[in-house]
Order: structure tokens, then C-alpha cells, then sequence
């Protein structure tokens, strides 16, 4: 996974800044810019129009296998298959053949681009949401809170983010799952107290020493509250035998978010640190905006082009992350089309069965590719000193 | 076959068959015709010297012929050491070996005694006579807890004095007792006679010199005999003059030559080739099945042919592929003790709606076997009587008469059924690597279609047996990658220990449906302690036909064992092993 400095150092100045100056002259907005300069940039476009097809395919998926008259991508047909077992290459009832279980390639790389999108989209939004929290907290609050979270995501991002996936997706494969929520629960709620309890003494002991306001000590108590509520929740209004990780997707989603979220978090972190400086955040602070103000009305919104570049180069980081587990046999059931797993299907028999492995590869190649261009072209639009 | 699960089982204290449920796919010329035992008589006559080369895709779990459970493993020993019984290549029945004749069983079945050859000699540097002692000491030592061979506890278990060596009390069992230089007597405390002598031809019966082994014996090192170890039969591991294997190199070559002290005259093996070289650990059984076919005096080790190399050696090379014929079955064990598959009548609709030649397709089609229709497999005494290939044939077997499946005879079935099963939610554990992924899916959707919810797992096959399928606990409703095979060509250890309800355990648990019918396991027990062969033979068929009817699984293959050869060798197979029987093959 790239780290993303990339965009870390062409971001120095906030794009949105830079726009506005622009908007003074030709009374133009922001957005209304921003699709200029994307709408000039046919490469991005054609990336968008990909997307937005695929996206309509997944969506539409039976309606498109019903229109090319494929089966059910789950249906085994053992008619499809020659009589040693090898499946059968592109036909007219088969478009693009059948795999080792006779079942219709052509469905399950349709089908399969549900599975990919689903996780990608959910698993982004996930460490997005998280990395954006703990990167404007460590950013914003600096002293422990940047030194606690900092060095909590140098550990995680100092994981071997393949093998941790491959252990805990394998071990949460197995019968319901892992971290049942009724244990989880409790741990959640000593948790949340400690947190409560740790963080009104910190308060209080900077309150003395008059380098915090009582701000601080209410947000420790919302905080550890926030905790053993979800711990509550995840103790009492659970089912009995009720996993919080899943076998199958959720797995891949939680290794993907978990593993995730401190590569957004370092890039907010640098961005606010650097903007929290800045004229119209002192204007704010010196106006007596509170700290949440600041945060989501004045830094938040100067965040959302970096925000959008990094989430677009994260999705097909994601889908590959997914395919790469199901390869390696920890991701949804196989019966459920993935293209992963139908690249590792594919993998034995690929001297027979060509369009096994051709397909769901393409697919993947396509998809990652019109991502990553989109990202680009996001990138440059809204950036558009980092031009070329 | 790729590793077989073999050490894992045995850690387990699991029974589980010379055999690779792990195994690979395979196929070849199709076999939809009578009995598939058939194997061709071994040609009379091959090209003495040279050296033969067999390509492992695992290695050799344990290299002490005491301990090993390995089924690639077993044509090596089978060479090396002489047990008390032996298979000729195309038979299925034993043959004396070590023994000069059949074993003698006492009216009651509780004593079994075996006289053997004279003039036998050990191989270097022990060097002096085989003598019944030997005999003895070689199986007492494989009761030990150190030697994990997986097997002596159900086959030896009634052997009186069997309880202290296992637990390591003794060193000495008393039930064995050598009577002069040349018989050795077996005494037993159940009716088990007739089992232990089938079983006499395991690697365990083979002679070891108490008086050099003891100290290695002794020894913590579990492999410390298996380094040092004597021969009896035609070849030998290149060892030194103290007797230390110089030939072995473990996980990668065992280097085999002639043994000094053999004397073909008081053997039935030929003994064709000089030396032979076994090279462990050649993962990628794709390459290795095309260096055999296109290479030189090389064989298939402990490895199948994957499905799409079994196409290829078949069409390209049919001369060079031969198949082993069925050692045992593959069935889907379905659950009895978990609803809704308590009612027999819902087993028996899945069963007859099963489609049982798209499950074999999954491992290479109709060239790989005939699809099972019962639970004695081909070779096998009771075979014909049981209908042979067909099966049981009247109304009340109609449920398995379709091996496409039918329907029809599923709703019958399901009409007669206590409970609706429609929506019901059925527990799946099965291999997560082909081909029993592959199997596992084809009838997950087979019973989708019935209108099951199935919730289906997909582990390591270790994982499978140990913490799904053996663990009645685990109440897992459906096992589609289970399967037994032979350790000997007995009836009886076909049904008896996974059928009977007597054999279940907590864990390492082989009676996968838990089948626990009290008119089955009488029959199960009172045969087993008859001593007639007939009388045998035609109560296995009755329990077999009363275990069909009580529907405990999907029998849907009983699979042949392919193997590969080089075209300048003169391969023979062997029943017993499934595989190559080494001492009967030969460079051209």
C-alpha cells in the first residue's frame, strides 16, 4: 500500500485557498473549476465512465446476466464440463466458459464486481472515517494525544499488513468467527472507564497547571462514554453466540480498515498541523470559535480534496487487498463469485481453461486501472499547480 | 496425493486409512464395465539391474518401518523389511512372506500362530538368522507410545499385555510369546483372531533384533531405530558398518541398494532392479508427473497426477499410465444425530437427489472410478454379493439406485419426512482446497436445491477432521470430503470401525454420521468374532445392506489410484499399496 506522501507534499497549500483567489476573478466556484479542469482531462473521463458502468453493473448484475441469458452465477452444471471434469471454453450459452464446477464465468465476473466494489467502498469508508477522526484529533490537540495515536499507528503501520490479514482472516474463518461481542462487550465497557478515568485526571492536572480549558475534561467524559455505550451495546443486544468478526466479508473488511486507516490519518495529521497555523484558523480562534468549531467548519472542509485524491487511490489498493485474501483462500465463501478466488480457482487448471483466469483478470485490471486514472485526474484537478 | 494427513491423525489418535483424502484429482479409461478390482498379472520376466527413481511430492513421515502410516511410505518398507505377510501384486488375498505358511486360528479365534521360514538372514552388519524372537520384539516395539503409527491400537489393541507397552509399562508384551526358534503364538482377549491376521501384514510384523535395537529403543529420539535400521528384505538403506543410514537424507533422498544377505530363494519377490532412489519433496506434482512421462527411469512416488496432468498422461501417454485398483470409498457423511438428518427418511431424500456422477467429475470424471453405491469397495469379499457395481437392487434401495440423481424419488422421501425441511439451516465443514472444495460446493448446491440453508465452512483438511468432522461435539450436519481405505484387504475394516456405533469418541472420531443402530452393530460384533471366512463374508454383506438402508451418507466414489511411469520402465502395481509394488518393477 502506498503511503501516499505523494500527495502529502504536493498539498502543502490547501487547493481550496488557491481556488478561492481564482473565484474573486472569474466569479467562478470552487466545483464549477474543479469540473473544468476534469472535464478537459479525457483520460479521467473515460476512467469515470468505466466506473460509473461498473458501478451500474454490480448494481444491476441479475438484469445484466439476464439480458445475455447466463445462468446463475452459483448454479454448478456438470453438463458444462468435458468427461474428465475440465471445464468448457467460450460459447454461445457461455460467453466467456465455465469454470471447474460448470459454472458460468461470465455471471461471476459480472456478479463478481459486487463483491469487489462492496468491500472496497465499505472497507474505504471505514478507515476513511476513522483515519479522518484520529488524524484531526492528533493534529489539532498535538501533545499526548498526538504523541498516544502517533505511535499507536506507527505500531499497526509497522504490522506485516499481509500476514497479520492472512492469521486473523484465517482464524476468524472458522465456525462464527472471533472476538465474540458478548466478551468484547465487557472489556469495551473497563475500557471506556479507564479511558474516562485517564483522561479527567490528565484534565484536571492540566486545568491546575491552566493549560487547558474545561473543554478537554468534557470531551474525556463524552469519549469514555462514547466507549461503554458501545460496549453496552455490544454486550446486551447481541445474540448469544454473535461474533463482532464474521467469517467471509466481514473478515476482509475489518482487515482491510484496521490496516488501513493510519496511512489517511498521517496525511490529516500533517495537513492540520500545518493548517492549524494558518490566518483563518487564529481568526477563528481569536473570534472565540470553540474547538469543535474550528475543526469541523474551519479545517474539515479544506480537507476534502486530499480526502477525495486519497480515497480514490485507496479504493483499488482495497480491491486488490480483497482479491489477495480471497487468492489466498481467507475471503467470502466460495461459492459467492470474487474474482480473487477465481483467480486462485483458476490457477491449477490454467493450461486448460484459459478464460478461467482471463476474464475475472481483466475485470480486475480494469477496474484498478480506471480507479487509479480517476485518481490521478482528481488529483490534477484539483491541484492544479501539481500539474503537468 | 499430496502429504497425507497420516502424523496428524495419528496425534490425533485417529484411525484413518492408508490413503490421501487430501489427495489430488485425477481420471483415465473409463471403467463403467463390472468389477474394477481387476489388476493384470505381473509380467514373468524384467530386465535385472539398474536404477529405478521415484519422484515424492511429500516425504516419508516416519523412516522407522514400526511407525510409519504413510501409504507412499509402504512400497519402500515393503522392499526393505520382510513382514509376516505379504500381497502378491495382482492378488488380494495374503501370501506367506516372512511366515512359511498361513496362520493357524484357534477354534475360539483367540489365538493366532505363525510359523516362519528358516535360514532368513538379517542384513548387515547384524548379518546372523531371523528367529521368531525377532518377530515379537518387532511388534511389541510398535505398540510403543513413542512409535505414533496410528493403526496398532485398533487392529493389536486386544493383544493381552497390548495395555501396559502402549502406556509404556512394559517393554514386553505377554500375549506374544516365541515358541522355539521358529513360532511365534499370539494370544488375544476377545474374538479378534481373524482381524490380527489380516493385519500381520502391516510393516509392524516385520523381524527386529531385540539385542541391537534395544539401546536405540531406549533412546528419546523416536527416529532413532528408524536411522540405524536392519533389513530383511531385498534391499536396504546404504548404511555403515555400525549401521547407521548413510543413505538417508531426511526431506530430501533415501538411496536403496541390494541387500547382502537376501536370498531370492525363500522370497516370491523378483527384486528386477539394482538400486533405487527416492527424491522427497517435489511439491509441484504438475512438473513432476511431466519430468516422469517425458524423463527416464523415473516413477510416481506418493502422488497422484492432478486432474488436468491425469488428461494429459492419459491422452498423451497412455502407455504410461497406470491405474491402482479401488482400496476404499468416499462418501458425504450426513449427521444422524443432527436435525433434520435424525429422520432417515430426509437422509435418503438427499441421497436420492444427490447427483453423485457430477461429485466424481470434480475429481476427474468417470476414469477415476465407478460411482459407490454401498459401503464394501471393489476387491473386497462380499463385493458381488452386495450387487457389485450396481449395488442392493429392490424398491426399498430406489433412493440409491439413480446414481444421477432423481427427484422424483427425493420428494417421496421428503413426503414421508417428520418435519418440513424447507429453510432449514445444515452446518457444512469441508476442505478448503481442491478437490474437495470443489466436491464440497457441488453438493452444497445439490442441497440448496432441496431447499436447505447451508452454512458452509471451508478449513484446512487437518482442521476438517480434527475439529469438525472427528468432534461429535461440533454436531457438524454434513462432511463431503470423508472417505475410508483399506490398511489390508479385510471386509470388516471397511464397516467396523466407521459404522458401528460402539466405535464413537469424543474426538479422532471416524463414525462420521454417527451411526449408532443397534440392529447394525450386533451384526458388526458377532461377525467379527467368527473365524469361517464364508460365514464372515456373508454377515459384512448383511451389515452393509443394513447400513445402506439406514442412509448414513452419500457413497459416491471408489476411486482407482493413478501413476505415472517413464517409458523405459516396466512398472507392475500392487494392490495392497494402491501404488507401485517396487520389488516386481523394472528398468527396460
Amino acid at each position: 500500500m502506498s503511503t501516499g506522501t505523494g500527495i502529502l507534499q504536493q498539498e502543502e497549500e490547501p487547493a481550496v485557498a488557491g481556488a478561492e483567489s481564482t473565484a474573486e476573478i472569474a466569479a467562478r466556484s470552487p466545483l464549477e473549476l474543479f469540473w473544468r479542469r476534469l472535464r478537459s482531462d479525457k483520460v479521467a473521463l473515460v476512467a469515470l465512465v468505466v466506473i460509473v458502468l461498473l458501478i451500474l453493473t454490480a448494481i444491476f448484475a441479475p438484469l445484466v446476466t439476464k439480458i445475455f441469458g447466463t445462468p446463475n452465477p452459483q448454479a454448478t452444471n456438470a453438463k458444462a464440463l468435458d468427461s474428465f471434469g475440465t471445464p468448457t471454453g467460450p460459447s454461445s450459452i457461455h460467453p466467456f466458459g465455465v469454470d471447474q464446477l460448470g459454472r458460468d464465468v461470465f455471471s461471476r465476473v459480472i456478479y463478481g464486481a459486487r463483491i469487489s466494489l462492496e468491500v472496497a467502498f465499505i472497507s474505504t469508508a471505514v478507515l476513511l472515517i476513522v483515519g479522518i477522526a484520529f488524524g484531526l484529533l492528533a493534529g489539532y490537540y498535538r501533545g499526548w494525544v498526538d504523541t498516544l495515536l502517533s505511535r499507536g499507528m506507527d505500531i499497526l503501520l509497522a504490522f506485516p499488513i499481509l500476514l497479520f490479514g492472512i492469521g486473523l482472516a484465517s482464524a476468524c474463518s472458522l465456525g462464527n468467527g472471533c472476538v465474540p461481542a458478548h466478551n468484547f462487550g465487557v472489556y469495551l465497557v473497563i475500557f471506556g472507564l479507564v479511558v474516562m478515568v485517564a483522561l479527567a485526571v490528565l484534565g484536571a492536572v492540566r486545568m491546575s497547571r491552566r493549560t487547558a480549558g474545561r473543554g478537554s475534561l468534557y470531551a474525556a467524559g463524552i469519549v469514555g462514554l462514547v466507549i461503554v455505550a458501545l460496549g453496552l451495546v455490544s454486550r446486551f443486544l447481541t445474540g448469544k453466540n454473535t461474533a463482532l468478526i464474521q467469517p467471509g466479508l466481514g473478515v476482509v473488511i475489518f482487515v482491510i480498515s484496521i490496516t488501513g486507516w493510519p496511512y489517511i490519518a498521517r496525511i490529516i495529521r500533517g495537513q492540520v498541523l500545518s493548517m492549524r497555523e494558518k490566518e483563518f484558523v487564529e481568526a477563528a480562534r481569536s473570534l472565540g470559535a470553540s474547538n469543535t468549531r474550528i475543526i469541523f467548519r474551519e479545517i474539515l472542509p479544506n480537507l476534502v480534496a486530499p480526502i477525495i485524491v486519497y480515497a480514490t487511490l485507496v479504493i483499488p489498493q482495497n480491491i486488490l487487498y480483497e482479491a489477495a485474501l480471497s487468492y489466498l483462500g481467507v475471503g467470502v465463501d466460495p461459492s459467492q463469485p470474487s474474482w480473487g478466488a477465481m483467480l486462485a480457482d483458476a490457477t491449477p487448471i490454467f493450461s486448460t481453461a484459459w478464460w478461467f483466469m482471463l476474464f475475472p483478470g481483466l475485470a480486475l485490471l480494469v477496474t484498478v486501472l480506471a480507479f487509479n486514472l480517476l485518481g490521478d485526474g482528481l488529483q490534477d484537478a484539483l491541484n492544479p499547480r501539481t500539474g503537468k | 496425493m499430496s502429504r497425507s494427513p497420516m502424523r496428524a491423525f495419528a496425534l490425533a489418535g485417529a484411525l484413518l486409512l492408508v490413503l490421501g483424502l487430501a489427495a489430488c484429482g485425477s481420471s483415465s479409461n473409463s471403467s463403467s464395465s463390472g468389477s474394477a478390482a481387476s489388476n493384470p498379472a505381473p509380467p514373468t520376466q524384467g530386465k535385472k539391474g539398474g536404477d529405478l527413481k521415484l519422484l515424492f511430492a511429500g516425504e516419508i513421515d516416519y523412516i522407522d518401518p514400526g511407525a510409519t502410516y504413510y501409504s507412499g511410505a509402504f512400497p519402500m518398507f515393503q522392499s526393505i523389511v520382510r513382514p509376516l505377510y505379504g500381497y502378491l501384486p495382482d492378488k488380494t488375498t495374503v501370501t506367506p512372506d516372512l511366515a512359511a505358511s498361513m496362520p493357524q486360528i484357534s477354534k475360539d479365534n483367540k489365538t493366532v500362530t505363525v510359523t516362519i521360514k528358516k535360514g532368513i538372514k538379517f542384513g548387515p552388519p547384524v548379518n546372523r538368522e531371523i528367529t521368531a524372537a525377532d518377530v515379537k520384539y518387532g511388534i511389541e516395539r510398535s505398540f510403543k507410545p513413542k512409535l505414533t503409527n496410528g493403526y496398532v491400537g485398533t487392529y493389536f489393541a486386544h493383544v493381552i499385555g497390548f495395555d501396559q507397552v502402549s502406556k509404556g509399562k512394559a517393554l514386553h508384551a505377554s500375549g506374544i510369546t516365541a515358541k522355539g526358534k521358529y513360532s511365534l503364538q499370539i494370544k488375544l482377549d476377545a474374538p479378534e483372531g481373524f482381524t490380527v491376521a489380516q493385519a500381520l501384514a502391516l510393516p509392524n510384523s516385520a523381524p527386529v533384533p531385540e539385542s541391537y535395537a534395544a539401546k536405540f529403543d531406549a533412546t528419546k529420539d523416536p527416529a532413532a531405530y528408524g536411522t540405524h535400521q536392519i533389513s530383511s528384505g531385498p534391499y536396504m538403506i546404504k548404511n555403515n558398518a555400525s549401521g547407521a543410514l548413510t543413505g538417508y537424507k531426511a526431506g530430501k533422498e533415501i538411496d536403496l541398494v541390494r541387500n547382502p544377505n537376501w536370498d531370492p530363494k525363500t522370497d516370491f519377490r523378483p527384486a528386477y532392479v539394482n538400486t533405487m532412489t527416492i527424491k522427497e519433496n517435489n511439491t509441484d506434482t504438475s512438473t513432476a508427473t511431466r519430468q516422469i512421462l517425458n524423463g527416464q527411469s523415473l516413477i510416481s512416488g506418493d502422488f497422484q497426477p492432478a486432474a488436468t496432468d491425469l488428461k494429459l498422461a492419459l491422452q498423451k501417454f497412455p502407455n504410461q499410465t497406470k491405474a491402482a485398483p479401488p482400496g476404499g470409498y468416499r462418501y458425504i457423511a450426513l449427521n444422524t444425530k443432527v436435525k433434520p438428518f435424525d429422520d432417515v427418511n430426509v437422509r435418503k431424500a438427499v441421497i436420492a437427489a444427490s447427483d453423485r456422477t457430477a461429485l466424481r467429475l470434480t475429481r476427474g470424471g468417470a476414469v477415476i472410478g465407478d460411482v459407490a453405491t454401498h459401503f464394501i469397495p471393489p476387491g473386497f469379499d462380499g463385493f458381488d454379493a452386495a450387487g457389485g457395481v450396481k449395488g442392493f437392487q429392490g424398491p426399498e434401495f430406489d433412493f440409491m439406485s439413480n446414481i444421477n440423481g432423481s427427484m422424483k424419488v427425493a420428494q417421496k422421501y421428503l413426503a414421508k419426512a417428520k418435519e418440513k425441511i424447507k429453510g432449514k439451516t445444515l452446518l457444512l465443514v469441508a476442505d478448503n482446497s481442491d478437490p474437495g472444495k470443489s466436491t464440497a460446493q457441488v453438493i452444497q448446491q445439490q442441497l440448496q436445491k432441496l431447499g436447505f440453508n447451508v452454512k458452509a465452512r471451508f478449513v484446512d483438511h487437518a482442521a476438517m477432521y480434527t475439529k469438525f468432522c472427528g468432534v461429535p461435539k461440533a454436531q457438524v450436519a454434513v462432511c463431503p470430503n470423508v472417505g475410508w481405505f483399506k490398511d489390508f484387504y479385510e471386509t470388516g475394516s471397511m464397516l467396523n470401525p466407521t459404522f458401528n456405533g460402539k466405535s464413537i469418541i469424543p474426538s479422532g472420531n471416524v463414525n462420521w454420521p454417527q451411526l449408532n443402530d443397534p440392529k447394525v452393530n450386533s451384526i458388526l460384533d458377532k461377525t467379527n468374532s467368527l473365524s469361517d471366512p464364508a460365514q464372515r463374508t456373508k454377515g459384512w454383506v448383511q451389515a452393509d445392506r443394513d447400513i445402506v438402508l439406514d442412509a448414513p451418507g452419500i457413497p459416491w466414489v471408489w476411486d482407482k489410484e493413478y501413476v505415472v511411469e517413464s517409458k523405459n520402465v516396466q512398472g507392475v502395481i500392487n494392490n495392497y499399496n494402491a501404488g507401485w509394488d517396487l520389488s516386481f518393477s523394472s528398468v527396460k
